[in-house]
């Protein structure tokens, strides 16, 4: 076990709900650390409040303003008396000011230094900073550089170029163009997009890249200046530009195009003297061409798919780092064995829309068994609200092979059991037994070109039968009436159709 | 008026009865015989003819959420004098109803204020997306069920309208 004695925090609060909460609190008592959490009411019957060594309740406007409100969880980490703040991901976990506060308050955050994050956080400066420490990019022209030649330069890249806003995100404002006497078009409805989502009307045109995948690489910095990376992680399975299948390792690669875009994303943030758990993101072409995309500087949702093949814990690195700690091991020391794969647990209905669900949590049986992990937030008695993004639990499933990897995933997925509030587990069971998901064959678009794996399968006339038997008996007024007449009468057509 | 469950879109008259083994599930198109009980290890054991099923189950009110094979359904039971009732009930769409989970942005109206047709009532947001709900026709806010700010699930009444008096 790691001595943590002479570490300069001995108590670190989690800035965080959910599954990841739960997680980071795992790894913070591993290290033998004491633990705390915030949480608001929403929240109170969570496993996370229960599991920390003390849960400090956190207010605001909506339960998500309270996770968000850092000047309030600053004061929460000085009650716990906690020496350091891990953001998990999402909240407040990419807020540069969130981090310097933090710092200012004689606190440490675990996590990048405010620059990184200010660096890697503004999608331009991060390519702009990639490109010039000689790693490929798309062919690209940022307005930015010269607004008046922009459309001109735009004009000069090879067809289909894709649009985005300079302070984008999640997809939105993002324009595909094909055909060149669209492109001013476009950029005006880009820019007043822009402009509408973000605030900020600048963009940038870049090379689309047809049918891609999306490949992202785990890198781990320190504070003296070393950078591992552990392997990649293919992510292509989306749903609204969010991920909901990750796997490692790609099944797209070859082993020399592996170690290539493995050392690439070592040597961007080895440039950036990265520190922290990290992930930089590639898109990937048919051809086997990649480029940079953005880089997210924290724990993603996907890391236990890299934890399961590599034996490394990241949530306890990201103690250790911050602690000033060096890296406990060298790249060569870092090796794969076998296959995972994560399914991200939704409260959703997939056959209408990907909307979301809610409702209580009456039933909730993760599966067991060989090679399956659960990483979960949630708790019988529970309610899933809209309050909170809809991510409840993930599932992530580790074979000697793919194969074996998907057989357990399969069989993991039917078990589960979450009863009250309808999940994403019948879709994700859908995509996982798709001839092309299991030929590894699949791109970002994959779902929007499957639409009729978000469609439930009919329910045949014995199974509607066995579903209406089993829910009348469930129902107490249907099974009070029916235990109320002795069976003789029942027999001899008391009742009648 | 017989008691019915509603399954997706479908809705069954059903009922249900003793058997000599256990209890007969009466349809429309026939009566099925079979049995129900707890298992040791969790959820149920479902006999049918000569088949037996594992399956999980629980109620929420008039909700009986079943896990069979993997997949989850949701069947909504409905009395029958409750489906009686309902036969009744006019049908004007005076509850403008949150087509799912979200929260509230902001409200544009008040209580007592005279809509037109397709006037912004409120403002939601559900899936990090603004959705404006409008009024579907004339008439006046009755009541607002949500504030700002507050989260509800779908099909929460958000606002009810009342007919426009006579002027």
């Amino acid at each position: 076990m790691t001595d943590t004695t002479h570490w300069p925090f001995q108590s670190v609060l989690v800035a965080n709900r959910g599954e990841i909460a739960v997680r980071i609190l795992r790894s913070i008592k591993a290290l033998g650390l004491r633990s705390a959490v915030v949480y608001h009411a929403a929240d109170a019957r969570a496993p996370a409040v229960a599991l920390a060594d003390e849960a400090i309740e956190i207010q605001g406007d909506t339960p998500v303003a309270a996770y968000l409100d850092g000047a309030q969880i600053i004061r929460a980490a000085r009650t716990a008396g906690a020496g350091a703040i891990h953001p998990g991901y999402g909240f407040l976990s990419e807020n540069a000011g969130f981090a310097r506060a933090v710092a200012e308050a004689g606190l440490i955050f675990v996590g990048p230094t405010p620059e990184q994050i200010e660096l890697m956080g503004d999608k331009v400066r991060a390519r702009a900073f990639v490109e010039k420490a000689g790693f490929p990019v798309a062919p690209s022209a940022i307005e930015d550089d010269d607004p008046a030649s922009f459309i001109e330069r735009a004009r000069q890249l090879p067809l289909p170029l894709l649009i985005k806003p300079a302070a984008g995100g999640g997809g939105k404002g993002m324009r595909v163009v094909r055909d060149p006497a669209l492109l001013e078009e476009e950029i005006l409805r880009a820019r007043s997009e822009g402009q509408r989502y973000f605030g900020d009307g600048r963009l940038y045109v870049e090379r689309y890249i047809e049918n891609p995948r999306h490949i992202e690489v785990q890198i781990l910095g320190d504070a003296h200046g070393n950078v591992v990376h552990l392997f990649e992680r293919e992510c292509s399975v989306q749903r609204r530009f969010q991920k909901i299948i990750e796997e490692s390792p790609s099944p797209a690669l070859s082993p020399a195009l592996r170690a290539e875009i493995c050392a690439t994303a070592a040597g961007i943030a080895r440039s950036a003297g990265y520190r922290n758990a990290g992930t930089v993101e590639f898109i990937y072409g048919e051809g086997g061409e990649f480029y940079f995309l953005e880089t997210n500087t924290r724990l993603q949702v996907e890391h236990p798919v890299t934890e399961q093949i590599t034996g490394i814990d990241l949530a306890q690195q990201q103690l250790r780092i911050a602690a000033g700690e060096p890296l406990p091991f060298s790249q060569d020391d870092i090796r794969t064995q076998g296959h995972a794969i994560e399914f991200r647990i939704y409260a959703e209905d997939a056959a209408a829309g990907f909307t979301p669900t809610t409702g209580p949590v009456l039933e909730w049986q993760p599966p067991r068994g060989e090679g399956i992990r659960m990483d979960s937030g949630i708790a019988k008695g529970q309610s899933v609200t809209a309050a909170f993004d809809p991510m409840l639990a993930k599932l992530i499933v580790t074979g000697d092979d793919r194969r074996q990897a998907m057989q357990r995933a399969d069989a993991a997925l039917q078990q589960l059991v979450l009863l009250g509030c309808k999940t994403n587990t019948g879709f994700l069971r859908r995509v996982l037994n798709d001839p092309a998901f299991a030929r590894g064959d699949v791109h970002t678009g994959f779902l929007d070109a499957h639409p009729e794996l978000a469609q439930e399968p009919a329910c045949d006339a014995i199974t509607t039968r066995k579903l209406l038997a089993a829910a009348s008996w469930m129902t107490r007024p249907l099974r009070d009436a029916a235990d109320a007449i002795p069976d003789l009468h029942a027999a001899i057509g008391s009742w009648r159709n | 008026m017989k008691h019915g469950m509603k399954l997706d879109e479908a809705e069954y008259d059903l009922g249900l009865s003793r058997s000599p083994e256990g209890y007969r599930l009466h349809l429309a198109d026939g009566q099925f015989p079979f049995q129900l009980q707890a298992a040791e290890e969790g959820g149920y054991i479902l006999r049918w003819q000569q088949e037996v099923e594992h399956l999980h189950a629980a109620v929420d009110g008039d909700t009986v959420h079943i896990h069979l094979r993997g997949e989850t359904y949701c069947l909504q039971f409905e009395h029958a004098l409750q489906r009686l009732a309902e036969l009744n009930e006019a049908s004007a769409a005076d509850a403008i109803k949150a087509s799912m989970p979200g929260s509230l942005i902001s409200l544009n109206v008040a209580a007592g204020e005279p809509v037109k047709k397709g006037q912004t009532l409120l403002i939601m947001e559900s899936m990090k997306m603004e959705t404006t709900i409008v009024a579907p026709r004339d008439g006046v806010i009755a009541e607002l069920h949500v504030g700002a700010g507050q989260t509800f699930d779908k099909d929460a009444v958000l606002v009810t309208l009342e007919a426009q008096p006579d002027a």
